[in-house]
């Protein structure tokens, strides 16, 4: 047996003895902070403050049931001060008659006491007990703690159901505790009630990535599983960022949009009507007035008026450039129906029809225009007007668009994580009660997990 | 990160709009036809459309 002091750094100094039960050697980091510690070879509890080591209890577990992802005696620094892993439980909850389980590290520091580390899923948080009292409410489903509000998660007993190393407290395989976890992420504030002391905690989540860096683990943590309860949503804090500054280009494309209309001459260069008798078969085909488009390259639209009724009209045109042979070729129709049946009235097409040639370049030019429609349908009038550089509305649409379908991802894709989180929830879809209200047997939280223990200390 | 990404992303499209609105683009399909003759002027019926054989639509319910 040797014993040493607390060192603030280096290799922990720890006390080794014997277990009474098995004879295998003990090891106690926490000196006479140690209430109750576990024989890793035949997993007896023992009273760590009786001389003789009373063995309290022992449950039946295969030595490498549940291996601690830390090793206990592990040293890393947490917040700047070094700490022993020295204690390591798994806790399970039922919810609708299944087990959830997660893990809890205890370390230790001999200046800075005792702080926590969970895990669950890969999930992990570090976890120390509260100094103060956060405000609570009766019947309240959430918490004040320094001015943070935290919204209530789940209530449910947590039976203890593997211990490894030792503990200031006298732990015992199967003893239970209602958690009620309140969460703000990254932070959970968690009540463990047991008879009628209650106990605080607040834990903040922290990724296995840092943990194996701060305890200089070799590998990789864990892959974390789903959503936990208070894991920082990666893109809740983005949101609203992303959302001011689509609002911002919201505002200056309505502003583009105010100046291209003050802006762009939307100027008409040609206005003509015409007629097709399409009771002579002929060639239809002819060409305008040259005009002049002026300025920059620019659109052109061109819009076909023709008074068809329960008829249609169909125009080949061609815009050419009188000056260097370049044709924009295009072809539109202009239908209108309209009549009765047992619905009513009804009606499809227009008498209108509007078509934006693109990126036109100043010049001369002029319109071959070949009109089509049924024979012998009578005289067809219509009229062909031209406007050069016409602003496109349609842009506008796309680039509103453009810049709200990404933004309603982020949001979409935030709202479905909080979706995710809130489902583990005592308010999550098809879950909605806590596993204190189970109804049947199965879903008895206070039902004793069957864990082979046999308590020694009444014995 | 994303704060940058966004506003690049946004000066982007506001860049797209104000090109497309300057150069007179249009979501509108038209062929262009290069070295049309001059005769066409005088005899509009030798120019052959590619739309010249469309197959029209007759409407009605």
């Amino acid at each position: 047996m040797s014993s040493g002091g607390p060192t603030p750094a280096g290799t922990p100094q720890v006390k080794s003895l014997n277990c009474p039960s098995c004879g295998a050697a003990l090891t106690v980091r926490s000196f006479s902070h140690a209430v109750t510690v576990v024989c890793d070879n035949c997993h007896s509890i023992l009273d760590a403050q009786d001389p003789t080591l009373k063995v309290l209890q022992k449950f039946h577990a295969a030595t490498d049931e549940d291996p601690p992802l830390i090793p206990l005696g592990t040293r890393g620094t947490i917040r700047g001060n070094p700490y022993d892993v020295i204690g390591f439980q798994r806790r399970t909850i039922h919810v609708d008659g299944d087990p959830y389980s997660w893990h809890e590290y205890l370390l230790f520091n001999p200046f800075k006491g005792f702080r926590y580390l969970t895990e669950y899923n890969g999930h992990w948080n570090d976890v120390s007990v509260l100094r103060s009292l956060p405000l609570t409410s009766p019947g309240a489903s959430t918490l004040n703690y320094l001015g943070e509000t935290y919204k209530h998660f789940q209530t449910a007993t947590a039976q203890t159901s593997y211990v490894l190393g030792e503990f200031p407290w006298r732990v015992r395989v199967g003893e239970s505790a209602e958690v009620s976890d309140y969460v703000s992420p990254p932070r959970v504030i968690s009540s463990e009630k047991t008879g009628k002391e209650v106990t605080w905690s607040m834990g903040e989540y922290i990724t296995g990535r840092d943990l194996w860096v701060a305890f200089k683990l070799a590998g990789a943590p864990p892959t974390p599983i789903g959503v936990y309860e208070n894991q920082p949503s990666p893109l809740g804090a983005d949101v609203k960022l992303v959302w001011s500054i689509i609002a911002t280009f919201l505002v200056l494309l309505v502003a583009l949009l105010v100046a291209c209309y003050s802006m762009e001459s939307d100027e008409q260069v040609f206005d003509q009507s015409y007629s097709l008798d399409t009771s002579v078969k002929k060639e239809a085909s002819f060409v305008t007035d040259i005009f002049e488009l002026k300025g920059r390259t620019s659109d052109v639209e061109l819009t076909t008026t023709a008074h068809v009724d329960n008829n249609w009209i169909y125009l080949n045109y061609a815009l050419i450039n009188e000056d260097t042979g370049h044709a924009y070729d295009f072809g539109r129709e202009v239908s209108y129906y309209h009549g009765y049946d047992e619905d009513g009235s009804w009606s499809e097409g227009s008498t209108t029809d509007t078509v934006t040639v693109p990126s036109v370049p100043p010049g001369h030019y002029y319109l071959r225009v070949e009109p089509e429609s049924q024979y012998y349908r009578g005289t067809i009038y219509y009229s062909i007007a031209l406007k050069r550089d016409v602003p496109q509305v349609s842009f506008f649409g796309l680039g509103v668009l453009a810049l709200l379908v990404p933004a309603g991802l982020i949001t979409w894709r935030s709202i479905n994580f909080e979706h995710l989180r809130w489902a583990e929830s005592d308010y999550g879809d098809g879950d909605g009660s806590d596993d204190s209200a189970g109804d049947s047997d199965d879903d008895d939280p206070d039902r004793p997990i069957d864990l082979g223990i046999s308590d020694e200390e009444d014995k | 990160m994303i704060r940058n990404s966004f506003l690049i992303y946004g000066l982007a499209v506001l860049s797209a709009v104000s090109l497309a609105e300057y150069r007179g683009w249009s979501l509108n399909r038209v062929d262009e036809v290069p070295n049309v003759p001059k005769s066409v002027r005088d005899n509009p019926g030798s120019y052959r459309s590619v739309y010249g054989y469309y197959h029209h639509y007759t409407g009605g319910k």
